[in-house]
């Protein structure tokens, strides 16, 4: 049971960044490699300011979460008018510069060895409602007017632009959203396991969670969060086999691009339409195989 | 000792000049940034080491074994990765999505063959650093250099001046036109996949020499894209030029600032560029034509 519980944590952990993910990669098409430096942001400066400053936990989290997209901002502001290239690179150099930095400030961090003693004040219910409630604050986002814009940048930016849509304004509001997912899914991290180290944030970790998203389905946000869960509750039960996931990951996912690129899901949403469609869908097979028996 | 500092630089800028290369030739060609680039150096550096490095061969098989290595795991990538996303005419992001999937699939079998621990190439020179007149040159770095400089000739001769060079730079230009034409486009975008391979072996073989062999040797790639970046994405002199530059003002941060924060540093230059610059340093930005 305790097991279960664990892997539960960390699985809605990794929902709430994948959330984020989900709103740059599958909504607007951009790729992130530094989203988990975000993460490491919303971990240590949650961390940092319950322990040094002795706030409450909501406080440092809203806190960190506003300084997270306050870097996103910094980072974003040149990279949102270039080509969609541009983004992946500097998040990536951006990420590697913060686990650098990380190291250095050891006086703040604790450097390589990590930031221990933070109160481990984050159990399960607290995890699956924050999962719960970025969910549906993504999926409210796609429906909204900002998320259609991004569908259509996503799709042609161009012809989004001569639609009357500012195009750098709308990528600068998904990365800035996934940058606040990825820093609460820092700080829920942070304050779960209690302590946290630089390691753990590296370009592997955003890879990762991008390769989720396109495993279940990249313009799906019930694929992403499909793929996210089973790609992250996975490993956990089968430990011993650890050194072997990524490449198990890295194989599946090559399949599923080469072979069925939008995923496994596609493009279907668990929303009512989509289940009756798949409802009718599924009688008419039935109806067709009686048919012809 | 500025003329040291000036040294240091020239010669982490040639290997970051290799880097840069063979990213900036897949980038030419297919316009995606190959993530998989990285971990293809540390396959082909880890290949030279468990083949030749560690059973007493000198420096020049190291290298060749290196560079082939990066050849063929780099055309393995292209026929796993990219030849049905191409052919099938998908959007770009699908090959960003294979290339950092390839990347975690290299790293991860580097990591179950090796686990987490350091190699170190053995010392390939009896005396290892030289002396002019105060500033000292380490052996390997100037070999590396002439090495870099005479890969960066050979490609330079081959893109400009032979029949493969042309096909391959209007293939870059566009690849429709090239196809109808009557060039094979597929075939000269392995041949890209094949020279960017052979600059992945060597800059992983010369990263090993510099550092340490760990499995996450390849993040040192973001070396190499801040490089191209600088010097302007898909220009290949840019590329040169930016990784040039890169080395310099790393080797002056480093001794400003000491080794934790040069790699901070260089990245708020990357960013402040950006601002500034967008298009690098040669200024031919590759913009989406829609």
């Amino acid at each position: 049971m305790a097991l279960f519980i664990n892997v539960l944590t960390q699985v809605c952990i990794t929902l709430v960044a994948v959330c984020g993910i989900y709103v740059l990669t599958g909504l607007t098409g951009m790729f992130s490699l530094g989203s988990a430096a975000f993460m490491a942001i919303g971990a240590y400066a949650s961390g940092l300011i319950t322990i040094k400053l002795g706030l409450p936990v909501i406080v440092s989290f809203i806190l960190a979460i506003l300084m997270a997209v306050a870097i996103g901002f910094i980072i974003g502001l040149p990279v949102v008018k270039l080509r969609r290239d541009y983004i992946s690179l500097v998040t990536l150099g951006f990420g590697e510069s913060i686990a650098q930095l990380l190291i250095q400030m050891n006086y703040l961090t604790g450097g390589a060895n990590g930031l221990l003693g933070i109160p481990r004040k984050v159990k399960w219910p607290i995890a699956l409602a924050s999962a719960i409630v970025s969910i549906t604050l993504v999926a409210m986002f796609k429906r909204s007017k900002y998320g259609r814009q991004c569908i259509a940048v996503k799709s042609d930016e161009l012809a989004a632009e001569a639609m009357g849509i500012n195009s750098s304004r709308i990528k600068m509001i998904a990365f800035l959203l996934s940058c606040a997912l990825t820093a609460f899914a820092g700080c829920l991290y942070s304050f779960y396991m209690g302590y946290v180290d630089p390691g753990i944030f590296g370009w592997k970790k955003s890879a990762d969670w991008v390769i989720m998203v396109f495993f279940g389905g990249v313009n799906s946000l019930t694929g992403s969060i499909f793929g996210a869960t089973i790609l992250s509750a996975l490993p956990q039960f089968m430990r011993s086999l650890r050194d072997y996931r990524y490449v198990v990951y890295a194989i599946m996912v090559i399949l599923i691009i080469n072979f069925k690129p939008n995923g496994l899901l596609g493009e279907w949403e668990l929303t009512p339409t989509h289940i009756k469609e798949t409802f009718k869908k599924i009688k008419n097979k039935f109806n067709k195989n009686s048919k012809e028996s | 000792m500025s003329l040291q500092i000036l040294v240091n630089g020239i010669a982490t800028g040639s290997v970051y000049a290799l880097i840069a290369i063979g990213f900036a030739l897949v980038f030419n060609i297919l316009k995606f940034s190959n993530f998989s680039y990285g971990a293809t150096m540390t396959v082909s550096a880890f290949t030279a080491y468990f083949l030749v490095a560690s059973k007493g061969y000198g420096l020049v098989p190291t290298l060749l074994v290196s560079a082939i290595a990066g050849a063929v795991v780099s055309l393995f990538g292209e026929f796993v990765g990219f030849r049905r996303i191409l052919l099938n005419n998908s959007p770009t992001t699908y090959f960003f999505v294979s290339s950092i999937t390839l990347a975690t699939l290299y790293e991860g079998l580097v990591t179950i063959k090796v686990g987490a621990s350091f190699f170190r190439y053995p010392d390939f020179f009896s005396v290892s650093t030289l002396n002019f007149a105060g500033t000292v040159i380490s052996k390997s770095d100037i070999i590396m250099f002439i090495i870099s400089a005479i890969a960066l000739g050979i490609l330079a001769f081959i893109i400009q001046k032979t029949r493969i060079g042309r096909a391959l730079r209007a293939v870059s230009f566009d690849r429709e036109a090239a196809q109808l034409m009557g060039i094979n486009s597929t075939l000269i975008i392995q041949i890209t996949f094949v020279l960017s391979g052979i600059f992945a072996g060597l800059a992983g073989c010369f990263l090993g020499i510099k550092y340490t062999l760990t499995p996450t040797l390849g993040s040192l790639v973001v070396k190499g894209f801040i490089s191209s970046v600088i010097g302007g994405l898909g220009s290949l002199v840019g590329a040169v030029v930016g990784a040039m530059l890169l080395g310099i003002a790393e080797a002056i941060c480093l001794k400003i600032f000491g080794s934790g924060w040069a790699t901070i540093v260089t990245f708020a230059i990357m960013l402040l560029f950006l601002l500034v610059r967008p298009q690098g340093i040669a200024g031919s930005n590759v913009q989406e034509k829609a």
